[in-house]
């Protein structure tokens, strides 16, 4: 390959030298020209809405006539700071995340070395372990809501009557149907990131005789540490943004048990035409998620 | 390879080694979880056959003992169901073309063409990443409506067009054309254009295809906008459709909510098992991108 190859670049070189100067104004042109049909949209359906969405949140917007808008200032944060919805909805959040997030993660990674195990079947469990995958969320919150039905199978075999009705199981509820669900991505993530781990770490470890349980703690776990920080952040991303499960299987009930911020934002924006309030609401959210996620970034340590 | 030699040689041991318990532990809690993991499916499919006597009895039945397509011709003569399944498929087909397209310009543009400011531009689309699409959801719902495009599919194709998962991935992946194939091209008088469609595009076929598979997936399966910006019951698509079948039938009909779901699951779960390699891939692409 060498040769003819060198000879052909040196070639290339000379000749294109000539017009290097008449062509960089031209790279200019056709770089910008094909980063211009992205840009354009991600101006004015990503970047343009997120300065917006400042804007809108120091108003009482007006959606009929967004020249009619008052000026509020801090004045929706500051009801927001004060409004018992709110909270009410965050708190919600908060728990919705610790009965999904621990779950998912855990689960997840010990799926993962339990079918990064040369056991029979692999090809199947994977299979069945990554298709809730592929399903919508409607999907997922029609099934389980006929499986958590007073009649379902969920309460015929462990009881409880119609647990999304249950004002103490509506939530735990929502939190299982989204474990099903939301498993599938980072057990995929965390299997790949397993097989990457070098089969001679092991090996030398069992040379020195070393405990299953410390090959887990000493070269399995930080061996797969990026991912590991990754996937929690996801998740954690994830699950504070549910919408979709409790939209669809409780519509926030009952008495407002399962109402979610997003769910929330959603109500207040297009139920209630509060739409400032709400944009307001969704730059407390984003906030929160900014900061989790850098500490969890700073704690959980992912290098580089 | 080394533990499936040591587990028949354990196989042959009469006596219960804690080596051998743990392989039992280990099959009995992977298949266990498997077990419970299909469980959901298997409702979903076999209330979808069962008689309406099965579906309402007393004690849930998990075998159709009397097999019977009424749910399917039910949902056929009463719901739009097949006219959501066009607009799924029209609506996921359209917004996977489009993301692949501006998506591949841009990453090629951001990766082999030199102009300034493409540093800083890369590093925002990076740092976009970040932006919850939720924080979003008013704002662009008002300039979605303040150009016109409420229960148009652009109104849902565009906001979801510009994909910064996408553009990192694809970045990645253009960085390895090697440099000569482009120049000989350019020799030989190709224009930019050209050079893009004709060695770029066809060179990363299997990358673009699992972001293909990828954006087509999650398209179909959108719901908080497709939810917002459909607003007649003949736009839908079959996640909004489903979830509006309750109030359009005016009864809760298990047997009908579960064929419905099992219509617009089974289409994606076929394709998820023809093309398991590549979504994989895909999944796996997001797990290093970060």
């Amino acid at each position: 390959m060498g040769q003819a190859n060198r000879q052909r670049d040196a070639n290339a070189n000379g000749s294109t030298l000539v017009d290097l100067s008449k062509s960089s104004t031209r790279e200019w042109i056709a770089g910008s020209a094909f980063a211009l049909p992205y840009l354009l949209i991600a101006g004015t359906f990503l970047f343009g809405p997120l300065l917006l969405a400042l804007y809108m949140s120091l108003y009482d917007w007006n959606a009929l006539d967004p020249a009619q808008s008052q000026f509020l200032g801090l004045e929706n944060y500051r009801i927001l700071l004060s409004d018992p919805d709110f909270w009410n909805a965050l708190w919600n959040t908060v728990y919705f995340v610790v009965l999904t997030v621990p779950p998912i993660v855990v689960g997840s990674l010990l799926l993962a070395l339990g079918v990064n195990r040369e056991v029979r079947g692999q090809w199947l469990l994977r299979t069945v372990f990554f298709s809730p995958y592929v399903l919508t969320v409607a999907v997922v919150g029609l099934l389980w809501t006929e499986l958590f039905n007073a009649s379902g199978l969920v309460s015929y075999y462990l009881g409880g009557g119609n647990w999304l009705t249950s004002h103490d199981l509506a939530m735990p509820a929502i939190a299982i149907a989204t474990i099903w669900w939301q498993l599938a991505f980072n057990f995929i993530i965390l299997l790949a990131a397993r097989q990457n781990v070098s089969d001679r770490l092991y090996e030398a470890a069992k040379l020195d005789g070393a405990s299953s349980w410390r090959m887990m703690r000493d070269i399995t776990i930080p061996q797969m540490q990026n991912p590991l920080v990754f996937v929690v952040i996801v998740t954690f991303v994830n699950s504070f943004q549910v919408f979709g499960q409790p939209f669809i299987m409780t519509d926030g009930g009952p008495s407002f048990s399962t109402t979610t911020i997003v769910l929330y934002l959603y109500d207040t924006a297009f139920t209630g035409r509060q739409f400032g309030y709400a944009a307001a609401v969704g730059y407390v959210l984003f906030m929160i998620l900014i900061a989790v996620s850098a500490t969890s970034y700073y704690f959980l340590g992912g290098d580089d | 390879m080394s533990t499936r030699s040591r587990t028949r040689a354990l196989l042959d041991d009469v006596s219960l080694t804690s080596d051998r318990l743990r392989t039992i532990g280990l099959y009995a809690a992977l298949y266990g979880t498997a077990f419970l993991f299909m469980l959901p499916y298997w409702y979903m499919f076999a209330t979808s056959f069962m008689t309406r006597d099965l579906v309402y009895a007393e004690v849930p039945h998990l075998i159709p003992w009397d097999l019977t397509f009424y749910w399917y011709e039910y949902l056929l003569n009463n719901s739009l169901i097949v006219q959501w399944t066009a607009n799924t498929v029209i609506l996921a087909g359209i917004t996977t073309l489009v993301v692949i397209l501006i998506d591949a310009m841009i990453a090629y543009s951001l990766t082999r063409l030199d102009w300034p400011g493409r540093r800083a531009i890369f590093a925002i689309i990076v740092a976009s990443f970040m932006v919850p699409g939720i924080v979003n959801l008013v704002p662009v719902y008002i300039i979605v409506s303040e150009l016109g495009l409420v229960n148009s599919v652009w109104g849902v194709v565009l906001p979801s067009a510009a994909n910064p998962l996408g553009v990192f991935m694809l970045v990645q992946f253009f960085k390895d054309i090697p440099e000569e194939l482009e120049e000989a091209a350019r020799l030989d008088g190709f224009s930019r254009l050209r050079v893009f469609t004709h060695i770029v595009l066809p060179l990363m076929r299997s990358a673009l295809a699992a972001l293909g598979l990828f954006i087509f997936i999650w398209t179909w399966n959108a719901f908080v906008w497709p939810l917002l910006i459909f607003q007649d019951d003949s736009m839908y698509t079959l996640p909004i459709g489903l979830v509006t079948l309750q109030d359009n039938l005016g009864i809760t009909e298990p047997g009908v909510i579960m064929t419905s779901a099992v219509v617009a699951s089974v289409p994606l779960l076929l394709v998820f098992l023809v093309m398991q390699k590549p979504l994989v891939r895909a999944v796996e692409m997001q797990g290093t991108t970060k």
